[in-house]
């Protein structure tokens, strides 16, 4: 699991433009949206194609990502367990 | 009446007629001018090229004019005009549908597929409540450009125009002049 974390902090890091960041200062079990790392909608649907892109996961309702991007742990869980690639 | 002028293009910035060193050429100077110049708004790394172009020329402009900031105002319109639309980030989203075998449409692209998007992002920037207006031309035509801006001033609203050429095709393509008009 903390390769899978590891590996989703980068990917989110690359595909989000988040610059200036390191997997090293994502905090896993903070929040993606608001307090946290203050990720906004248009981030939320590239979370749902980086899943999609990366995983074989694919949403059948996009208001899932509500729970699912609770944080990266969160994430790297609901991946873990759903994963088709 | 014209108080302030940005120009950049990939290996020139000047500001008033004064030239401003750097060391980075290509969409890595706009990069450069944001840390040296900005740095307080990391959605500009989210932006494509034209939006930081805009945003960057914007701000030099902004900061050359001095005047206090992010209060909200109706009183100030953004009005650009160009020759390429918004063709680099149309061709960055078309990059991401373009193999069927690899179609993964990206928002973040999506969202920058129309010129206008950079009138947006230098108004919620700075609280300007007044027009937009992004003008796809066929040349720098100065005629057209300065029809259109007095166009603008008969709104008796406005007051002033952050306006001009910002141009992009791709990161290593683009120009922007810039300037800030008064209503005489």
């Amino acid at each position: 699991m903390d390769d899978l974390i590891y590996t989703l902090k980068q990917q989110i890091i690359e595909a989000l433009n988040l610059e200036d960041m390191k997997p090293e200062d994502i905090d896993e079990n903070a929040s993606l949206f608001g307090e946290g790392l203050g990720l906004d909608s248009i981030d939320a649907l590239e979370l749902i194609v980086l899943m999609e892109k990366n995983y074989g996961i694919r949403l059948k309702d996009p208001s899932q990502g509500k729970e699912i991007f609770k944080s990266v742990a969160v994430m790297a869980d609901f991946i873990s367990k759903n994963r088709t690639k | 009446m014209m108080k302030h002028e940005v120009y950049i293009t990939p290996n020139e910035v000047k500001v008033d007629e004064k030239v401003l060193s750097h060391n980075e050429n290509g969409s890595a100077l706009l990069t450069e001018l944001y840390r040296t110049h900005v740095g307080d708004y990391p959605k500009f790394f989210k932006m494509d090229t034209l939006s930081k172009l805009g945003f960057v020329a914007s701000e030099l402009l902004l900061q050359a004019e001095g005047a206090p900031r992010f209060e909200p105002r109706e009183d100030r319109a953004v009005i650009f005009f160009n020759r390429s639309a918004s063709l680099q980030a149309d061709t960055a989203y078309q990059a991401t549908i373009q193999d069927p075998d690899n179609f993964f449409p990206s928002p973040a692209a999506f969202v920058y597929t129309l010129p206008n998007i950079v009138t947006g992002e230098i108004a919620i920037r700075n609280k300007y409540f007044g027009e937009t207006s992004f003008i796809v031309l066929e040349d720098c035509d100065k005629n057209i450009m300065a029809r259109e801006l007095q166009n603008a001033f008969q709104d008796p609203m406005t007051k002033s125009i952050l306006g001009g050429w910002l141009d992009c095709t791709d990161e290593n393509h683009f120009a922007a002049k810039l300037y800030l008009i008064y209503k005489s």
